[in-house]
């Protein structure tokens, strides 16, 4: 008989040193040298998000636009140049910011930065591509909100925040045709600004194309940092949205808590690692292995910029909507009344450790992790700290923080389908 | 370009492995050649069912996941049409438990009544979520249904319908089991910064014990007569807008016309400054999007077209812009070089980009291998490199042929 193999468990990771540097505009670039791979990746993030917009969907419309059209070229030529050296451009957008990547094998860099040039600083927003983007999208939206999926996440949120605050709201799909040119120049003179943003560069980085990176993130103008005061945000405890013909529920339970900096932030994700963090986690366990409920069910905590909140989501069988709350209510319950077992935690601890180390796996992963600490106003150094916390995390401190921050009272349960029996 | 080294055990298992220097992480794909193509009609999923219980336990282990995560690993399956495939990432220095792990579940598997009961439901409600409480969920089950009237890829991974997920039964389960989870039938492949040699002896270690069943056979696959007459289904459904998916049969995925139809799929959907996207959104705007691509199926697959219509554009307005555009590529003088240079470069830099992280390099071994040509893994991009305007257009004249065109109209009800 072979002897079941010994594991090892790494106490801290490796990471290749940032180098920082502060341009004479006010932008931030920091950089992280991977020479053994063939790329290059340069991402760029604007604090331009749907929260400092003025108008309904003017952020997301100005990120998407910026390739349709510059001063120089067309929207295709843009593509047919980016597309022609088969380098990425992508956009990506949360509540607060927006992420744009631009990423080509490294000998194709320089004219991939080229391109980014004429993207990032001289989009001209044609009034013609603005039409077609809003017709398109609004048809786009309508789609995603049949799924009840994408309709428990907006009322989820606007059931934390208030449907008036910032990261609550959630606008109509007509309001797509009140888009117009002018509202997109404004938001991008306002916000695409050195002040306003970070870089991040990664992957094979020789002189040649560290000056061509430089010399891009010089070019924009300082600008003023985005600052503006947010309301007080207003949770409902419970909604129930109606599908009669659903064959799926789909549920959200969760509450408000507190942004990454916060002292408790680290321990509330293990909190929800084990309850619903992986296969064989708690929820995972009772509503799939053991009852066939759902596909899948997860807990979490997601982090913005000024808020940070515990989120539950699954979808399940309209039929069993009612029994599915009831366990997963039966297990915040055991989360608050029974102490952790030291073998549970520590699978918990040794998942933790295995997911931080794949994020940090390759030239990009690390320039992901990156900028999700410098936005938080951290470094790097901060993914160690976190995983000291983790690996020192006792079972009282558990329990101790499903009770304080798991109160079944203080929790919002959102659910669009049905719940008849 | 992926270095490897690939041996067969004597029990018939192929290991195929790739040294990475780079990364702390290691992955391990283990690829069983069974899919929803090896099913029976009338238990169709099953393949797929059958792979959420290769999660469900061993006499030896009976919870899977739990020993891989105390490893720091991660893993998952997924089933297509043509295979079955099994990824672990974990540690380097953890290898070993990801091989046991494995090792342990082609021969110990132990299924309870209440296990596939349970595991049932929870095949039903994926169902349920992906295919028919989603928008436009079952499109592609209907696209096969009309391109397909007797190879078995008439029918998507997940089934039928969820009865045929409902009947399986015990008995059924032992005998797929039997008959497809051996290791002649299965290749396993690794990637880490280990050597190669010990990445062998590893594997002779954990798996050269385990006895193939001689009495396997793969039963032959009913094989599908060339489409004579043009077929079109229109469905009316509770959607937003309405779809168009266009179809013609192609070659399998090892012919030439694999090659060519990739890069003709290419030269119409790959990338925003593609011949569709051009024309049909930002010029014409007549779509809301669109796309081209292949099957890539093992066997006989499909070239597709698809648009999705804006409220003011005609079903047939729209069926006639995607074929136009299609049509053009018929001829080699309207491909240009440059035109052509662009989705080459594109396949190159792809293939680059998916070489950087271990799991695909494991799976991509897996996947080679199965096909029965390891060394086309390396050779592909010289392949593309190759391809004349001329190939492209003659592929482009034999597939867009009127009485090989399925049509699916998935129209929103007023």
């Amino acid at each position: 008989m072979r002897e079941i193999p010994r594991i090892e468990i790494p106490r801290h990771l490796e990471i290749t040193p940032t180098s920082e540097e502060l341009l004479p505009n006010g932008l931030r670039l920091y950089t992280l040298q991977a020479d053994e791979f063939e790329v290059v990746r340069l991402t760029l993030v604007f604090h331009a998000g749907p929260v400092t917009q003025s108008a309904p969907f003017v952020a997301g419309a100005t990120a998407n636009l910026l390739a349709e059209g510059s001063e120089h070229l067309s929207g295709r030529e843009i593509a047919e140049r980016l597309d022609f050296y088969g380098s990425y451009f992508e956009v990506n957008l949360d509540r607060d910011y927006v992420y744009i990547s631009f990423c080509s094998l490294s000998k194709y860099i320089r004219p991939t930065l080229e391109m980014a040039r004429e993207i990032l600083l001289h989009p001209a927003f044609p009034e013609q591509e603005v039409v077609t983007y809003r017709t398109k999208r609004r048809q786009q939206l309508a789609i995603e909100r049949q799924k009840v999926d994408v309709q428990a996440r907006e009322r989820f949120v606007e059931a934390l925040f208030g449907e008036e605050h910032p990261y609550g709201v959630c606008y109509p799909e007509a309001d797509y045709d009140g888009l117009n040119r002018r509202q997109l120049l404004d938001h991008y003179q306002r916000l695409y600004t050195a002040t306003n943003a970070i870089a991040v560069c990664s992957g094979k980085i020789d002189a040649e194309t560290r000056e061509a990176i430089l010399d891009l993130c010089r070019a924009f103008p300082t600008g003023t940092p985005f600052e503006s005061p947010f309301p007080p945000t207003q949770s409902r405890h419970e909604w129930l949205i109606e599908r009669p013909k659903a064959v799926q529920s789909a549920i959200r339970i969760g509450r408000l808590l507190f942004p990454r900096n916060h002292p408790d932030f680290v321990g509330m994700q293990v909190v929800a690692t084990l309850l619903g963090g992986y296969f064989g986690a708690r929820l995972m366990h009772n509503l799939r292995e053991e009852h066939g409920y759902t596909y899948g069910v997860m807990a979490t905590m997601v982090n913005f910029e000024r808020e940070g909140y515990f989120a539950i989501a699954t979808q399940v069988g309209a039929e069993v909507t009612r029994k599915a709350l009831r366990e997963i209510f039966r297990e915040i319950e055991r989360m608050r009344t029974e102490i952790v077992t030291e073998e549970e935690l520590t699978l918990a601890k040794n998942i933790l450790t295995g997911e931080m180390m794949r994020i940090l796996d390759g030239p990009f992963g690390i320039a992901d992790v990156t900028i999700e600490n410098v936005l938080c106003g951290d470094s790097n150094e901060a993914v160690n700290r976190n995983l000291q916390e983790i690996l020192s995390i006792t079972p009282e401190r558990i329990l101790d923080l499903a009770q304080r921050y798991l109160n079944p009272e203080e929790l919002s349960t959102i659910i669009v389908g049905r719940t008849d029996e | 370009m992926i270095p490897y080294k690939i041996r067969r055990l004597k029990n018939g298992l192929r290991v195929a492995v790739n040294r990475d220097r780079q990364s702390k992480l290691a992955a391990v794909n283990l690829l069983y050649e069974v899919g929803a193509r090896n099913e029976e009609p009338s238990r169709t999923g099953f393949a797929h069912l059958f792979e959420h219980l290769m999660f469900r336990g061993t006499r030896a282990v009976p919870d899977f996941d739990t020993p891989v995560q105390m490893a720091c690993g991660e893993n998952n399956a997924f089933t297509n049409n043509d295979y079955t495939d099994f990824y672990i990432t974990l540690p380097k220095d953890n290898i070993e438990t990801a091989l046991w792990l494995e090792s342990d579940r082609m021969t110990g598997l132990e299924i309870t009544p209440e296990v596939l009961e349970t595991e049932k439901r929870v095949v039903i409600e994926e169902f349920r979520q992906r295919y028919l409480n989603q928008p436009y969920g079952d499109q592609m089950m209907l696209l096969r249904e009309l391109c397909f009237r007797e190879h078995p890829y008439r029918w998507s991974t997940i089934g039928m319908k969820p009865s045929h997920i409902e009947e399986a039964t015990l008995r059924e389960v032992e005998e797929f089991y039997r008959r497809h989870y051996c290791p002649s039938n299965a290749i396993l492949s690794l990637s880490g910064d280990l050597d190669e040699e010990q990445m062998f002896d590893l594997a002779e270690k954990w798996f050269s014990e385990i006895e193939d069943d001689k009495s396997l056979c793969q039963l032959p696959l009913p094989q599908e007569p060339e489409q004579q007459e043009p077929r079109r289904r229109v469905v009316e459904r509770d959607v937003p807008a309405t779809s168009l998916m266009i179809a013609f049969p192609m070659g399998d995925r090892l012919s030439e016309g694999f090659y060519r139809g990739d890069l003709a799929s290419d030269l119409l959907a790959g990338g925003e400054s593609a011949r569709l996207y051009d024309a049909l959104v930002r010029r014409r705007r007549l779509l809301a999007s669109t796309n081209a691509y292949i099957l890539g199926s093992v066997d006989r697959g499909l070239f597709i077209l698809t648009g999705q219509l804006l409220p003011s554009t005609s079903e047939a307005e729209a069926e006639e812009a995607l074929l136009e555009e299609a049509r053009k590529l018929c001829d080699p003088a309207a491909i240009t070089p440059y035109e052509l240079e662009k989705v080459k470069n594109k396949f190159e830099a792809n293939t680059l980009f998916g070489e950087l992280n271990v799991m695909n390099k494991a799976m991509n071994l897996g996947f080679y291998e199965m096909l029965g040509d390891l060394g086309l893994i390396n050779r592909e991009v010289e392949i593309y490199r190759s391809i004349t305007a001329e190939e492209v257009a003659r592929f482009c004249r034999e597939t867009f042929r009127p009485e090989r065109q399925n049509t699916l109209i998935y129209r929103a009800k007023r």
